[in-house]
């Protein structure tokens, strides 16, 4: 059946889907162990960011800003930034990585983040010998992409930037899982343990999810350590679970570094957690484990009772970050789901020509429409108006008043996911993930069945 | 030594000038933190910028009125959904942003094409929608679009709405001050006395610097309404835009949250002769003063002691209830800048709570005369404070509780202690009687939550707990 | 009985009003003297009749900030009303130093905000 791409024809917004650049950049740069990113734009670049990571995941992150006041932004803003850096490094013994995370004002200004931070690694060297500090470039004007580009642009800058020689063999897996919680985190490392693979994800951001700890410790920041993306170059492979997140990373390093890349599908659903586990197989000779095998029959199981029962043919809206969607529009299939409607937030123009769209359009005998550059109140239009008619929203709590009025049910995945607890430490993806979100679901449409009272009693016995 | 240089702030000497820690008999004209001076950068500062001072705290809390923000992406979605201010139609002013969306080649060949387009769009997309804040941001202020310019011409096109720009990008000033201040000036020169407001009372006045935070004005308003006295304005909750171009024709300007709506006061005692009375409408003491006064000014004193007395019956002894349970409590205020005053002697005095440590992310030095003059001695007064700061001074007061911002208080979380929503409240309104119970009782909740005792205790720790039988 | 001292009065006023923390140095003279001035008046019994919205205003802040002084400072009646009104011009001259001529607030003198 048809498959139309067509992009928002509205030159401005109403309620976007995604933040701009320096937001992905410093949801990236959070995930490094002892790092502080720099904003150097104005103090609202950083302050809302850090406003909206605290809303997601119910922790406080530490990044800076430049503070560009006004002399700075008609001046330039160059002798903010070796302020800055100073400051920060004086005053945090540990820091290790300082990344520059450039925003639309310094771009405009057209500061020279490089010269800057050869001119700073010069005083860095001299002033503090016994440390090596890491500044990296990150250009991120929030006139281009988006969150989601500025997420991809900073991982590829901090590999460029840190793991610039070829290491000895680790024989570990560099794990790319895209823009991903904890939990998923957590998840990835499960299996990798389980299959015998010595695996680094980057960014580790397990300790996003942190403990309130009797002696009082704060751990709420990244894992990834300087010398694991140092040693990403002597892995025996990468493999990269998001095309739009992190993929790019694992590319550099197969082309400068002969690290062997893999994109896997997004493993959201059965399929391509299969195709995850097979490809990990693949590259590191480990064979898949009885218990992945006996997981994926659990998720199996629980999911047969609900597809051709509850699930089938009910039409659902998707929006979020490309990856996201096109994975859980694939998941969707497995479980009888007519994804109808998929929205993606940027003018990236990559994702409309994903080759993974035009298999979706092959799985199907559903007409799926598919907004480019698009902003919520395409997915609202279209969802008071019944064109199409939905019956399930899967998206992040941003799109929350489109569901709440039109009342259909909804289903948070994604970020930011600030209105539901604890979403951050489930996965979405694996087996579990399939699992947990299929659950999920079920669950929602269970609540506004009783809600509306509409067959509620189908609940007493299936 | 008053003025203190903290140890986490030795190489950064210049914060000394900052921080004032208030001793038995200093002289209050020797010691004041510099206030509204540019940051440091890369100390972790909590300051935001003007555009989200002029967006989201004030012109974004009209319930009719399209904000549009001429910039790129971040700037709209970065102001959506953060704040708690509801209205009584809907919640327009919570469900939507709008923004240019501006991209690289609008940044070369200038933006105002574009934003041209993106008003009449605006407009043509929700019909019933016919006012409009217009916000330039860092970007569209440096490469200079004209949006007087694109305004006029909009206005023009469409007879029927009315446009107000606020040019206030990021960079401008030190903090969100800035922006609070270009816009309320802004609004004075430009759209108050454009409209003649429907008078329905011989008591006029203008309500301004209350937000209706989780419904500060509805609160309010009751009070208004038992006195028979016409608010013209809210400046700005739950208002409408065409409510504030009235605000030439009230008999008496309110200010509560004196930071950047003092300003707007007197340039309409300035323009209009109008009197300013400065209030605080937290606090019992002071709402009944405040209730006091307005009463005193438009000579219904009867009325004014009737709601008084009234309201006291009905909400004392829930506060004295919690009072008798947080006595001695100690404090800390990590807020914007006014409340820090408004606060510090309302909590001592009706609740009996000791405020300990104090911070200012945007406030002026007339803020901190003001919290000095009413704080206590011992209590740490902060300018743009920072997260090492934060830390100091917490293992330096131990307080039990702090009223600041949600990411902040995740942080404090961790350390044991609790907070409360200093910006957006926990569970409000707060203002007024009713509302200061609500925020004893929030902050009762917070200093007994027993999780937190529980976070104390390292279970490796606890002597081994005799088992009990069941029985 | 004593007269109330001032520092005590001062005191009071220091962290009661907000009137004479107004954001200029003009408005804060306005204040202080409007303010001030009425309270005289209540304090020593001298009819006070209004007649702009200012003085109305005025007399709002005064008669709150009289009661109250009446209430704190018991003592104050056994002043005649010379010494209510010394008291008073005294304690105009110190709110007036604090707020205004010797205060460290850079932006009393600004004219634009």
């Amino acid at each position: 059946m048809g498959c139309e791409i067509k992009p928002r024809v509205r030159v401005g917004v109403i309620n976007p889907m995604y933040d701009c650049q320096p937001a992905g950049a410093q949801y990236a740069g959070i995930g490094i162990k002892d790092c502080i990113p720099l904003v150097h734009g104005g103090q609202g670049c950083c302050m809302f960011v850090r406003l909206l990571f605290a809303q997601h995941f119910k922790e406080n992150f530490d990044i800076a800003s430049s503070s560009l006041h006004e002399d700075a932004a008609v001046f330039g803003g160059r002798k903010r930034v070796e302020q800055a850096v100073q400051v920060m490094v004086q005053r945090y013994p540990n820091i290790r990585v300082i990344p520059i995370i450039t925003t639309c004002s310094t771009e405009v200004i057209g500061d020279d983040i490089e010269g800057t931070i050869t001119d700073i690694n010069k005083w860095l060297t001299k002033g503090f010998p016994e440390r090596k500090i890491h500044l990296i470039p990150v250009h991120t004007p929030s006139f281009q992409g988006s969150q989601v580009t500025g997420y991809n642009e900073f991982m590829t800058s901090t590999f460029k930037t840190i793991a610039t020689k070829k290491t000895e063999p680790t024989g570990k897996l560099n794990v790319f899982p895209g823009w991903v919680n904890p939990g998923d985190v957590m998840l990835l490392k499960t299996y990798c343990q389980q299959m015998g693979v010595d695996a680094t994800v980057f960014m580790d951001t397990e300790n996003f999810d942190s403990p309130v700890l009797p002696d009082k410790s704060v751990e709420s920041h990244g894992q990834t350590t300087v010398e694991d993306i140092e040693n990403s170059s002597g892995a025996i492979g990468s493999i990269a679970l998001a095309r739009y997140e992190g993929a790019a990373a694992a590319e550099y390093l197969s082309q400068e570094h002969n690290v062997p890349c893999v994109v896997t599908p997004t493993p959201i659903g059965i399929k391509n957690t299969d195709e995850l586990l097979k490809n990990i197989a693949e590259l590191t000779g480990k064979p898949i484990p009885e218990s992945l095998v006996r997981e994926r029959g659990i998720a199996l199981d629980a999911l047969m009772d609900l597809a051709h029962m509850f699930f089938a043919d009910k039409k659902v809206a998707i929006y979020g970050h490309p990856d996201l969607v096109i994975g859980l529009a694939e998941f969707c299939l497995e479980l009888e789901m007519k994804p109808v409607l998929l929205l993606f937030g940027d003018d990236n123009s990559k994702p409309k020509k994903d080759k993974r769209i035009k298999a979706l359009k092959e799985r199907t005998d559903v007409d799926i429409e598919v907004v480019t550059n698009a902003d919520l109140w395409e997915l609202e239009k279209r969802v008071r108006d019944k064109t199409p008619e939905v019956d399930l929203i899967l998206g992040h709590s941003k799109g929350r008043y489109i569901a709440i009025d039109a009342n259909i049910p909804m289903v948070r995945v994604g970020f930011p996911t600030f209105d539901r607890a604890g979403l951050y430490r489930k996965p979405t993806i694996g087996y579990r993930g399939a699992m947990e979100l299929g659950e999920t679901i079920a669950n929602a449409l269970f609540t506004h069945m009783e809600y509306t009272k509409n067959k509620e009693w189908l609940l007493n016995v299936w | 030594m008053p003025m203190v240089l903290l140890r986490c702030d030795k190489d950064i000497p210049e914060r000394e000038k900052h921080i004032y820690l208030k001793a038995p008999d200093d002289d209050p004209k020797d010691f004041l933190p510099l206030a509204n001076s540019p940051t440091i950068p890369g100390t972790l500062s909590e300051r935001g910028c003007a555009f989200c001072g002029a967006k989201l705290v004030i012109g974004g809390v009209l319930k009719d009125t399209i904000q549009m923000i001429h910039g790129p992406i971040g700037c709209a979605y970065d102001t959506w959904h953060t704040k708690r201010y509801p209205s009584d139609n809907g919640n327009l002013q919570i469900k939507y942003v709008w923004s240019t969306d501006m991209k690289e080649p609008d940044i070369v060949f200038g933006g105002e094409k574009k934003l041209e387009k993106a008003m009449h769009e605006a407009f043509d997309e929700m019909p019933h929608l016919k006012r409009m804040i217009l916000y330039t941001t860092c970007p569209t202020a440096l490469i200079g679009d004209d949006v007087k310019a694109v305004t006029k011409r909009v206005m023009e096109a469409r007879p029927d709405v009315d446009i107000f720009t606020v040019e206030c990008p990021g960079f401008a000033g030190v903090s969100q001050s800035k922006g609070h201040h270009v816009l309320n000036i802004g609004w004075v020169n430009e759209k108050v006395g454009t409209i003649e407001p429907e008078i329905t009372s011989e008591y006029t006045m203008n309500f301004i610097g209350d937000y209706n935070i989780q419904g500060d004005t509805f609160l309010l308003q009751q009070y208004w309404d038992a006195l028979g006295i016409q608010v013209i304005a809210h400046f700005t909750g739950n208002a409408n835009y065409d409510d504030l171009r009235g605000m030439h024709r009230a008999k008496l300007n309110v200010v509560n949250c004196a930071r950047s709506a003092g300003y707007i006061a007197n340039e309409l005692k300035r323009k209009y002769g109008t009197p300013r009375l400065d209030i605080d409408s937290w606090g019992f003491n002071y709402t009944a003063e405040g209730i006091r006064k307005i009463s005193t000014f438009f000579g219904i004193e009867e009325k004014g002691e009737a709601l008084i007395a009234s309201e006291y019956a009905k909400w004392k002894p829930k506060l004295d209830w919690y009072k008798a349970r947080l006595k001695g409590a100690k404090m800390a205020i990590w807020t914007g800048g006014p409340r820090l005053w408004h606060w510090t002697k309302a909590v001592e005095d009706d609740l009996g709570v000791e405020v300990v440590a104090m911070s200012s992310k945007f406030g002026h030095e007339e803020d901190f005369e003001k919290v000095i003059a009413r704080g206590r001695e011992g209590t740490y007064y902060v300018n743009d404070p920072n997260e090492l700061e934060f830390f100091e001074i917490i293992n330096a007061i131990k307080p039990d509780v702090i009223f600041t911002g949600p990411r902040v208080g995740e942080l404090v979380k961790k350390l044991h202690i609790p907070y409360v929503n200093g910006h957006g409240y926990h569970n409000g309104p707060y203002m007024g009687f009713e509302g200061f119970v609500n925020l004893a009782r929030d902050m009762h909740n917070a200093v007994h939550n027993p999780l937190f005792n529980l976070a104390r205790t390292d279970v490796r720790a606890t002597p081994v707990v005799e088992l009990k039988e069941a029985v | 009985m004593t007269a109330p001292a001032l520092d005590e009065v001062y005191g009071y006023v220091q962290e009661r009003c907000l009137w004479q923390f107004s954001s200029r140095a003009w408005d804060r003279t306005e204040n202080i003297d409007g303010v001030l001035g009425t309270l005289a008046d209540l304090l020593t019994n001298t009819p006070v009749n209004p007649s702009s919205p200012t003085e109305r205003l005025f007399l709002a802040d005064a008669r709150v900030l009289a009661d109250q002084l009446r209430e704190r400072f018991p003592d104050l009646g056994s002043l005649d009303a010379a010494g209510v009104r010394a008291l008073l011009e005294s304690l105009r001259e110190r709110v007036t130093q604090v707020a205004i001529t010797q205060s460290r607030n850079h932006e009393l003198h600004e004219k634009a905000y």
